[in-house]
């Protein structure tokens, strides 16, 4: 192939595994729904895809295996086959197959090419039995490199094209101007015999035939390429004659006929090989057999010795290493696939900012103090389109997150199967849009969830119509928007979490001791805790302690919370709330002296102004906060970072209940200025993390302001109780 | 003023059309009455003086943060970190933008003097003053007609300083 | 040139691909990703010289493309090639009758994509 396409590769591994996720999730509801035509066309359609661009960079394995899928799919979708669980079952695995063959490809992976042979014969079979395979085609390019020959022909060509020639689009004119171009044309002769009387002609029908004379070197095959299009429906001949008759003018002895004509009863120089067939020296298969033996440099290089077999085969290996190596290289850069209506409002919206600017520095140019209001009024609509365009651009690497869901539903079959449960996966919300980044990073915090509950929660069938339970389990994966953050939760109808296991093995493992009073929230928390697992057989899925410690520092790290709700013998929810993206945040302005920062509005549970005496001081240093009956540890931020607050009196002061991660800690600032969006911008790139602040911002006068760390103040607060005890 | 001989008039009046013979640019600033220069390759920009937002919980010499068209800079007072009094900022109170390790950060400083070129041959290693003063970050004193430089080690002055991470700073000794 | 294109393909690499070609070769380029996006974009938009388009499509196939573009006057006669894979190659007979010019047989090049435009684009 040329490598004019190869700059499209990278477009193709991503087209590719979108038909990928497609063909799988389709392939598993047609498990529930094996009637469902359109459901099969859609799949044909993805696989039919990826083999048809597949072939467009050379990957001729993803084509052929692909090729082999399409053909038991097509039959599936005529009807002539119907879709049975080993077919399903099949196809899933092709499916995984044809995954890895694709990765191999973009990354230069191995395949295990004893599978793909298994599959490809298993496929080839399952699709054999019971209908006619249509014929296995290989991939080869259409056209014939065009053979050089040595002398001029002439050739003489009858041409009489169908009546409908123009409703296809054809120009015979087009097809002149294209012989013209193989060589000259010395004769053009118009037949008008077929032509109607004036009154009985369509003009949109075509009367005309031709008898040309074509003078070229090209081989009669090329001249016949011409009527590509035409050929199997006009009568078409194309001769060779000798140059002596054509100088005459002796027209062909040949009669026309409906189909091309073949080219062996020429004159003139026949090749070498057609010669001795027709002599009776070689037969035609004896010849084919020499022509197929036709060599590759590298055979010819063997057979002289110039290289040895090892060498050639280092020599090809390095080949197909430089290869792949292109291929994983261009996989690295990331790309994302943007709507086009996007980018177009985009575009306008960027018009409008232009529009405005000019219109503002026109302003400046010649201000007078009376065109105030006038000025206002723009830098208000400044500020309009600068919000706008922020939103678009956000919204670009916006993407619906079912694209992080559609991996589940595969994952619970197998869990389902491979555990002897009945669990059935109900999703919603995958519509639902959130940035690129989160999504590619919660992928793996909820396969964790949706194993645990598939292996912790849900009981076995047998367990379940015990309790008076359906045997079928059910997973339910929800994604909703809740304010600026976005909410997961994967809920199960099993056994629930159980509070005394979880005690006694958290005491057991020394995690708390007996006599800790915990809340619930407190105890289902313990389950995030590195090494615990309350799985009373170890199964390869989940139970190994590894996972829910993991989920939890996946969703921290990227600003998110996991909370959990559950009832004993009902089953239990995980919920993971998320911001949208993780450049900006909903952010509380609050001011302690003359400085201001910025509270994740995310964190902020309360804001309350104390009441004398409800502030407790542990052993002089610490403090509590009584909040309806709860201490709270508290921090007072000009303690903290070192200011001149204007309020040292905690009852003068406002105090925000800040939580996270299901720890509290109550902060104490001097005034709440008000909430705004900010880009979080990093510190850690031109200097370095600083305690009790998780980024900068700029604010609305140019000025950099910091974002609280939540967590780290809990630290610091907890700390200093910790000290003072 | 003492009299210069024929060279160094020659390579003054080179250095003020701009000639660089075997040597390197510096751009000079002052600090009182003291003269130090710094890499020009080093060098971003020079900007006015403007608030920046005060780091809690970092040293004095660390005077805080400004935005830098979008990018949160740290700025040091040279001054504090030298240990010599600060004083009120004025008009001429600039801020050398300088790229050291990929890191930016500004420098406050009392004004920019010069762009010079100084001869390889005329930069002598920093004296020893003792324990007094801190010249590990001085790479050597440069002299340039009259005039005596104290050229800095960016690398060293900066990634003994704080703005480091713990990692980068035990380099320095 | 100053040639329009349209160009109908429900594969985004595909479609950017032979977009890219004949872009390179001085078309403007219409993109539409079924029949039915192809059908709405040029009932509005400027008439094509000439429409390269997929069959296996979803929402409408290439084959009632070719038919509803036959259909329209500004279509009559207007070249349409038709990108088929070899194992399609029944569709061919399907897509004549239906009224396409001819056919790119997949995988291509943009060598021969270009050379077999040449052969049916009026100039």
């Amino acid at each position: 192939m040329s490598n004019d396409f190869a700059q499209f590769q990278a477009a193709f591994f991503e087209e590719a595994a979108e038909h990928l996720a497609v063909v799988e999730e389709g392939l598993l509801e047609l498990e529930q729904h094996p009637e469902d035509l359109d459901l099969l066309n859609k799949i044909f359609r993805s696989a039919h895809s990826i083999k048809g661009t597949s072939g467009m960079f050379g990957f001729n394995a993803v084509a052929q295996f692909t090729h082999k899928m399409e053909t038991l799919l097509d039959l599936l979708r005529n009807g002539q086959k119907a879709v049975s669980p080993p077919i399903a079952d099949l196809l899933l695995k092709s499916t995984d197959c044809l995954k890895t063959l694709i990765e191999s490809v973009k990354t230069g992976a191995p395949v295990d090419d004893a599978a793909v042979q298994r599959l490809t014969s298993e496929l080839a079979s399952a699709s054999a039995a019971g209908a006619p395979q249509p014929p296995a085609s290989e991939l080869t390019t259409a056209i014939d490199p065009a053979q050089s020959g040595d002398l001029t022909k002439t050739y003489v060509i009858t041409w009489t094209p169908p009546n409908w020639l123009f409703q296809r689009g054809l120009d015979p004119l087009q097809t002149m101007k294209e012989l013209r171009g193989l060589g000259e044309l010395t004769k053009v002769t118009l037949d008008v015999s077929r032509l109607p009387h004036l009154t009985d002609i369509d003009p949109e029908q075509c009367y005309l035939a031709w008898e040309l004379q074509l003078r070229t070197e090209k081989d009669s095959k090329i001249v016949e390429a011409v009527f590509e299009f035409v050929r199997e429906d006009s009568q078409l001949s194309i001769q060779q004659v000798s140059a002596k008759e054509a100088d005459k003018g002796v027209q062909s002895q040949s009669v026309s006929t409906a189909t091309p004509m073949p080219t062996s009863e020429m004159d003139g120089p026949k090749p070498i090989g057609q010669i001795l067939v027709e002599g009776g020296v070689v037969s035609s298969s004896a010849l084919d057999h020499a022509l197929a033996q036709q060599k590759r440099v590298g055979e010819i290089l063997v057979e002289q010795k110039a290289v040895t077999p090892q060498q050639l085969e280092q020599a090809l290996q390095k080949q197909r290493q430089q290869e792949s190596g292109a291929h994983a290289k261009k996989a690295d850069t990331a790309s994302i696939r943007v709507d086009t209506a996007k980018i177009d409002k985009l575009i306008n919206l960027v018009g409008e900012l232009v529009i405005t600017q000019s219109m503002l520095s026109d302003l400046g140019a010649r201000f007078e103090m009376s065109q105030l209001h006038v000025l206002l009024e723009r830098v208000a609509q400044l500020e309009r389109n600068t919000r706008e365009i922020q939103e678009r651009v956000m919204s670009i690497r916006m993407l619906p997150i079912g694209t992080a869901f559609s991996r589940f539903p595969r994952l619970v079959r197998d869990l389902a199967a491979k555990a002897g449960k009945k669990i059935q996966l109900v999703m919603t919300g995958e519509e639902t849009e959130l940035d690129k980044t989160v999504i590619e990073s919660i992928g793996d915090p909820l396969t964790h969830l949706i194993r645990n509950s598939a292996d912790h929660g849900l009981e076995l069938p047998e367990e379940r119509l015990d309790n008076n339970k359906p045997e079928m389990g059910t997973i339910k994966l929800n994604a909703f928007h809740e304010g600026g953050s976005i909410c997961i939760t994967v809920e199960d109808d099993g056994r629930g979490l159980n509070r005394d296991k979880i005690l006694a093995k958290a005491i057991r493992q020394g995690l708390i001791s007996e006599n800790d009073k915990l809340s619930d929230e407190q105890i289902w928390s313990l389950i995030f805790k590195p090494g615990f697992s309350t799985a009373e057989k170890v199964t390869d899925v989940s139970g190994r302690g590894v996972g829910m410690d993991v989920v939890k520092r996946n969703i921290e790290g990227l600003g998110g919370t996991v909370s959990i709700k559950t009832t004993l013998g009902k089953g239990a929810t995980f919920t993971l709330k998320l911001p949208l993206t993780l450049a900006i945040i909903e952010g509380m302005t609050v001011r302690v002296g003359r400085e201001t920062y910025i509270v994740p509005l995310l964190s902020i549970l309360e804001s309350i102004q104390p009441k004398e005496g409800s502030v407790k001081t542990v052993v002089g240093k610490g403090e509590l906060i009584n909040v309806r009956g709860t201490y709270l540890p508290m921090a007072r931020l000009y303690e903290v970072f070192a200011l001149e607050p204007e309020h040292k009196l905690a009852t003068k002061a406002i105090l925000l209940i800040l939580e996270t991660e299901g720890e509290r800690v109550a902060v104490m600032v001097d005034e709440i200025l008000g909430q705004q969006q900010v880009v979080i911008k990093s510190m850690e790139q031109n200097f370095r993390k600083v305690e009790g602040i998780a980024g900068a911002t700029i604010l609305g006068d140019g000025t950099v302001g910091f974002i609280l760390d939540v967590r780290g103040l809990i630290e610091i607060a907890r700390q200093e109780t910790a000290m003072a005890a | 003023m003492p009299s210069a001989t024929l060279e160094t008039a020659a390579r003054e009046l080179n250095q003020q059309i701009g000639l660089t013979s075997d040597g390197s640019q510096f751009l000079t600033f002052n600090l009182g009455e003291e003269l130090y220069g710094v890499d020009i390759l080093r060098v971003q920009e020079i900007k006015g003086y403007t608030t920046v937002t005060k780091i809690p919980n970092t040293p004095s010499h660390i005077k805080g943060v400004l935005n830098l068209r979008g990018t949160i800079v740290p700025i040091i007072e040279l001054r504090t970190k030298f240990g010599m009094p600060t004083i009120e900022y004025t008009a001429f109170t600039v801020i050398i933008v300088v790229v050291v390790r990929d890191k930016v950060m500004g420098l406050v400083v009392d004004s920019v003097s010069d762009v010079l070129n100084i001869d390889k041959n005329d930069i002598q290693v920093p004296p020893q003053f003792g324990a007094k003063v801190d010249v590990s970050f001085l790479n050597g004193i440069g002299k340039s007609g009259d005039k005596l430089v104290a050229l800095l080690d960016m690398d060293r002055l900066l990634s003994e300083d704080e703005i480091q991470e713990a990692t980068v700073a035990t380099k320095a000794a | 040139m100053g040639k329009t294109a349209l160009i109908v393909d429900d594969s985004p690499t595909m479609r950017q691909m032979v977009a890219f070609t004949l872009t390179n070769a001085g078309f403007t380029v219409v993109q539409a990703e079924h029949g039915k996006d192809a059908v709405n974009k040029v009932s509005v938009g400027p008439k094509m010289d000439i429409v390269v388009t997929d069959l296996n499509m979803p929402e409408m196939d290439g084959i009632t493309l070719i038919k509803e573009l036959r259909k329209m006057a500004s279509f009559k006669f207007t070249p349409i090639l038709m990108l088929t894979t070899e194992s399609a190659i029944e569709k061919k007979q399907a897509g004549k009758e239906a009224g396409a010019t001819g056919w790119i047989v997949k995988p291509f090049n943009p060598e021969l994509l270009l050379k077999t435009i040449a052969k049916v684009l009026p100039a």
